[in-house]
């Protein structure tokens, strides 16, 4: 699995690509338009994220290249412009989804997985994770071949925790991933807390190993051997 | 005071002590020609009285007039010296001493000495007084109207400039900028006033912009590093071998940099409703937004045990932003839930074109005034950020919508106004 990552700010593209390499993918990146333009024209990508502002030229401007040049990159914009008009204009242009600056790695990482998936398995539509069976198309979840029934939230949980198997993710990047913009409004902790008791308690009714660990302090992992 | 008031109080404080000083010299010279026209005809009298003397066939006494005190009288002894004497004589009729100017002098004729009297009684000083300020009074009462009527006339006509000026001022509101302008006038000192105005506001105007542009890219400025921390915080949290203390901290910092992320993102959205950026606006009905919010808040209703009230009865269709419309009444509702007390509720009310949120809670301890300025907190220790409420008072802005706040048993109300 190949990204390309086009992002100007040193540090922000080496935390990046050292998460998203963990995570198994195969990382490029570029610092500025004209390197950016000259990958994406040169070499194919699984999926691309790009940065609006980009010394010597415009992110929106790669894409509309990538567009005319027929690529079949699932495309991520990253901004630090959270601006509606920006937003609007890059997903005309053909870009699948948009991360306001500063977003959680392991909230990109999740839209990664996700646009991949509705990009590559087409034909193979559900993730696996030992007992558990996740058909994203249907929101549908399987413990040992029996169908669990979960609220959204506890859904939308449990998906995020697969993405992100075998990593700390934090309680603040649970809330945002849940309730986005509101998290703040939350006494979010206590709130994940008791959504998180109802999804153990529904998958391991159904025989489910339980695999979330509570990291003391942060949050959680949701650890899967082998 | 106005302008006319005081140039009228102006002239009548310097007109006053001139007509006082023109009142006296006036009762001055009038009363030494009125004394000198009375000594001019007892003079003419006095040698009608010689040629009478001189006429008589024997010296005997006469009476000049019927009063007797003008007379001719024989005297036997020595002419004494003519002078004209000031006296008081009595006014029968009018039974009061009058002032009369008495000459008398002496005329020998064959050896016979006759005095002769001769008394003219003159106007009284009291009665010169009254006319004197009769007519003064009349001058001064004729100047205050014909001043008044002046200046009336002065400040329809030559100030009109300066009035138009002035509620032109009234009228200014920096966002409308371009709609205001002071324009030529030809009186020289209203035309400098309206080009100094001029510069002014395209100065302070600018200013403002420039100001609401440095927060608004100081705050995207700060996205990128924030964005840095994060993912290295995120980084480092995947470590292994974090001890307990060590996880707080990296809690702690993530709590904070979350907060500062807020912050900064309600300052971009802020500036951004301030500098008029959400232009799309489409028909809202302000019910269904309300319903739909209200609905992604049950959970939060329910886990705090927050009652919800919702009586929308009459739909309001607003032409909005349906961003900003989203933002306000989320923000609204945001706020009722935050600000609430245990086991509190919340009662939304739509009708006449006004949504009223109301929800629990203690009265507030800031004036209500503050609610919706920047960074003004009711409750410190709450964790907010204290621009919720200056956000909806920025779009109410936008609108023209009325923001009105009021506490009522044990129930604060937030009412928009969507007229």
């Amino acid at each position: 699995m190949k990204i390309l990552l086009i992002e100007d700010e040193p540090e922000l593209r080496k935390s990046i690509k050292q998460y998203l390499h963990q995570e198994g993918y195969v990382v490029e990146s570029a610092a500025d338009f004209v390197k950016a333009s000259e990958k994406a024209g040169v070499y194919d990508y699984d999926c691309i994220l790009v940065d609006i502002t980009l010394p010597k030229g415009s992110g929106l401007d790669i894409i509309k290249q990538l567009k005319e040049n027929g690529s079949k990159a699932g495309i991520i914009i990253i901004s630090a412009k959270n601006s509606s008009s920006d937003k609007i204009k890059g997903l005309d242009l053909g870009a699948d989804d948009y991360l306001a600056k500063p977003f959680d790695l392991a909230e990109l990482n999740s839209r990664i997985k996700a646009l991949i998936r509705r990009r590559n398995f087409d034909g193979n539509k559900s993730i696996v994770v030992n007992e558990i069976t996740i058909i994203p198309e249907q929101r549908q979840v399987n413990v040992n071949n029996e169908l669990v029934t979960l609220t959204a939230k506890e859904y939308d949980l449990l998906l995020f925790f697969i993405s992100n198997k075998n990593r700390v993710v934090s309680k603040n990047t649970i809330a945002e991933h849940l309730w986005g913009d509101d998290s703040d409004q939350m006494d979010s902790h206590d709130f994940i807390y008791v959504h998180l008791r109802n999804l153990r308690k529904k998958l391991m009714d159904k025989g489910c190993a339980d695999y979330v660990q509570t990291i003391y302090g942060i949050g959680y992992n949701f650890k899967v051997n082998g | 005071m106005k302008l006319i008031s005081k140039t009228l109080i102006y002239y009548l404080l310097v007109s006053l002590p001139l007509l006082i000083i023109a009142g006296l010299l006036s009762y001055f010279l009038i009363n030494s020609e009125l004394k000198d026209g009375t000594d001019e005809t007892l003079m003419n009298e006095k040698i009608n009285a010689e040629r009478l003397i001189q006429s008589l066939k024997e010296p005997k006494s006469i009476y000049l007039s019927s009063d007797s005190l003008s007379n001719i009288k024989l005297i036997s002894g020595a002419e004494l010296n003519d002078g004209f004497i000031d006296t008081l004589i009595y006014n029968r009729e009018e039974s009061e001493n009058v002032g009369a100017r008495m000459l008398r002098s002496y005329y020998t004729v064959n050896g016979n000495t006759y005095q002769i009297t001769l008394l003219k009684t003159t106007m009284e000083e009291e009665e010169l007084l009254e006319g004197i300020l009769a007519t003064f009074a009349i001058i001064v009462g004729f100047l205050i109207v014909s001043f008044a009527i002046v200046n009336w006339l002065l400040s329809k006509t030559l100030w009109k400039p300066f009035y138009s000026t002035l509620s032109e001022l009234n009228k200014y509101e920096i966002q409308n900028h371009e709609q205001h302008h002071f324009n030529e006038v030809n009186t020289l000192e209203f035309n400098q006033l309206n080009i100094a105005l001029n510069k002014m506001m395209d100065k302070i105007y600018s200013d403002y912009q420039e100001q609401k542009e440095f927060t608004e890219n100081a705050s995207h400025e700060m996205q990128t590093p924030l964005a840095v921390i994060k993912a290295n915080l995120s980084l480092l949290m995947q470590s292994d071998n974090l001890k307990e203390d060590e996880m707080n901290r990296l809690q702690t910092i993530e709590n904070t940099i979350k907060k500062l992320a807020s912050l900064n993102k309600a300052l971009i959205l802020l500036s951004k409703i301030e500098n008029n950026q959400f232009k799309e606006s489409e028909s809202i009905s302000i019910k269904q937004f309300t319903s739909k919010i209200a609905d992604n808040y049950i959970d939060l209703f329910q886990s705090k045990n927050i009652g919800l009230e919702l009586n929308l009865s009459e739909d309001v269709i607003v032409k909005m932003n349906p961003t900003l419309a989203e933002i306000l009444l989320t923000n609204l509702i945001q706020n009722a839930i935050r600000h609430n007390s245990e086991n509190g509720k919340i009662i939304i009310e739509l009708k006449q074109n006004q949504l009223t949120i109301s929800n629990s809670g203690k009265p507030l301890t800031i004036p209500k005034d503050h609610l919706f300025i920047r960074f003004k907190k009711n409750d410190a220790s709450k964790d907010s950020l204290g621009l919720g409420l200056s956000i909806v008072n920025g779009i109410a802005k936008t609108y023209g919508f009325k923001i009105n706040y009021d506490y009522s048993s044990s129930l604060h109300h937030f009412q928009v106004n969507f007229n």
